[in-house]
């Protein structure tokens, strides 16, 4: 490869859209190519820069205008108020997947779950978070890049994330507890970028959003349904913990004992 | 801001389903309106206006990622609104974007860089700044950027390129730092 080539393919390499094999050959020619090397980190620095600047959100006023009109559009529809969503409807049209679809089925079946979120899910920032973390979800269960890092190995994952968000977070290996991992993939959540990973359970997904607490305390895990899925709400080691799943409450409970159990030489 | 031929009114179970699909991507709407607007009030107005066009568009969203679906929409609404506007906004930097909300951590050195980072992004012309936001603040890829520019992807990768050493050459000096690279920063 000469040097113009590697020149080329600076970018494109740290976008994470050249393939394994020409990231190989990319990363060989660097080894003999110091102009480039520089010319790698000087990109590096400038992402680094425009990433590090916050994440603008959008003022409670403009929520509370938008709310409104929706309000207004679904009641001209609707001659009674609103109920509370419609989980059926949401999670079948929503996703293509079978396995999600009848997952949520089965779960309104089981009762119109109207469990909140356990003390805050009944506010609206509560339905807000959960809204969020779902839509987190569907994105990983739907898209065909769940993750933007694939790896089982957590030795990998972890350093991904350095630079992407504002925190190291740990990553465990839950293979022998039935939830090996996939990968890991960066959200925005309440405003803030977070580490997202995410497990596998048989055909589904599990995954989890983390963030540094603001407690040190361990809470134990509040499991709702919500729209035919599965949150699991708790805080263990120093981080706060969401995850959302399309398994069934059990399962989820198994995670979590899963997650907390793990102690890794990672923390 | 009509003329919509194929848009429908939405039904109540639409609008519920609006909430859980596209509600979430409120915080990206806005602040990709803020980059383009370059201005927090005039963003609120994109955003919320981009927002009730997406619900009413929202019967040919075809799944996938929904983020690019509703920042093309943010941008055509911020075109639009342009367009009816006589004479442009002068472009001035917008104070406070780069700190917004407190941040104990981050020394005065960080929150100096990043005020000056976000002045120099945001005195790009649009087609570098938004090409930036895009690629750098919500992390899309190329293809995603593509969608939303409706640019091919040959495009987006040279106009990503021209940007990112306009910004270098601007942010260098700025901070005045031409013999050290941004790593020094």
């Amino acid at each position: 490869m000469d040097c113009a080539t590697c020149e080329a393919m600076v970018d494109v390499y740290l976008d994470g859209e050249m393939s394994a094999a020409d990231c190989a050959a990319f990363e060989r020619a660097l080894e003999f190519c110091p102009d480039c090397r520089r010319r790698l980190e000087d990109a590096r620095a400038l992402s680094g820069l425009l990433r590090d600047l916050p994440a603008d959100r959008a003022p409670d006023l403009l929520r509370a205008r938008l709310d409104r009109e929706l309000r207004a559009i679904a009641g001209k529809s609707r001659p009674s108020p609103a109920p509370v969503a419609t989980p059926t409807v949401v999670a079948t049209t929503l996703l293509p997947r079978p396995s999600l679809r009848w997952v949520a089925m089965a779960a309104s079946l089981l009762v119109a779950v109207g469990i909140g979120w356990l003390g805050g899910m009944s506010s609206m920032q509560g339905k807000r978070d959960a809204d969020e973390l779902t839509a987190g979800f569907v994105r990983v269960a739907s898209s065909d890049h769940p993750v933007d890092v694939v790896s089982s190995d957590r030795h990998t994952v972890k350093p991904w994330f350095a630079g992407k968000i504002s925190y190291s977070p740990p990553v465990r290996d839950l293979t022998t507890g039935g939830f090996p991992l996939l990968g890991g993939r960066v959200d925005i959540f309440d405003g803030r970028k977070v580490a997202v990973l995410v497990y596998r359970h048989n055909q589904h997904k599990v995954a989890l959003t983390l963030w540094p607490a603001r407690s040190d305390n361990d809470t134990p895990a509040d499991i709702a349904q919500r729209d035919g899925f599965v949150l699991a709400q708790w805080r263990h080691g120093g981080f706060e913990m969401r995850a959302v799943s399309d398994i069934e409450p059990a399962e989820m409970a198994a995670f979590v004992k899963a997650v907390d159990s793990a102690e890794g030489p990672d923390r | 801001m009509d003329g919509m031929s194929d848009a429908l009114e939405p039904e109540g179970d639409t609008v519920e389903r609006f909430r859980t699909v596209m509600l979430p991507h409120l915080d990206a709407a806005y602040g990709f309106a803020r980059w383009l607007t370059r201005d927090p009030v005039q963003a609120q107005d994109v955003a919320q206006e981009a927002m009730l066009r997406a619900l009413r568009y929202f019967h040919s969203f075809r799944g996938g990622e929904a983020r690019p679906w509703l920042l093309r929409i943010v941008r055509n609404t911020w075109h639009d609104a342009q367009r009816q506007r006589a004479g442009d906004q002068p472009l001035e930097v917008v104070e406070n974007t780069a700190d917004d909300g407190p941040d104990p951590e981050a020394s005065a050195i960080a929150v100096d860089r990043r005020r000056h980072v976000a002045a120099a992004l945001a005195a790009l012309p649009q087609e570098a700044r938004e090409i930036l936001v895009l690629r750098e603040i919500e992390d899309f890829t190329y293809k995603e950027i593509a969608a939303v520019l409706d640019l091919p992807i040959g495009t987006v990768m040279s106009r990503l390129a021209r940007a990112r050493e306009r910004l270098a050459g601007d942010l260098e000096g700025r901070l005045g730092r031409r013999d050290h690279g941004l790593r020094d920063l």
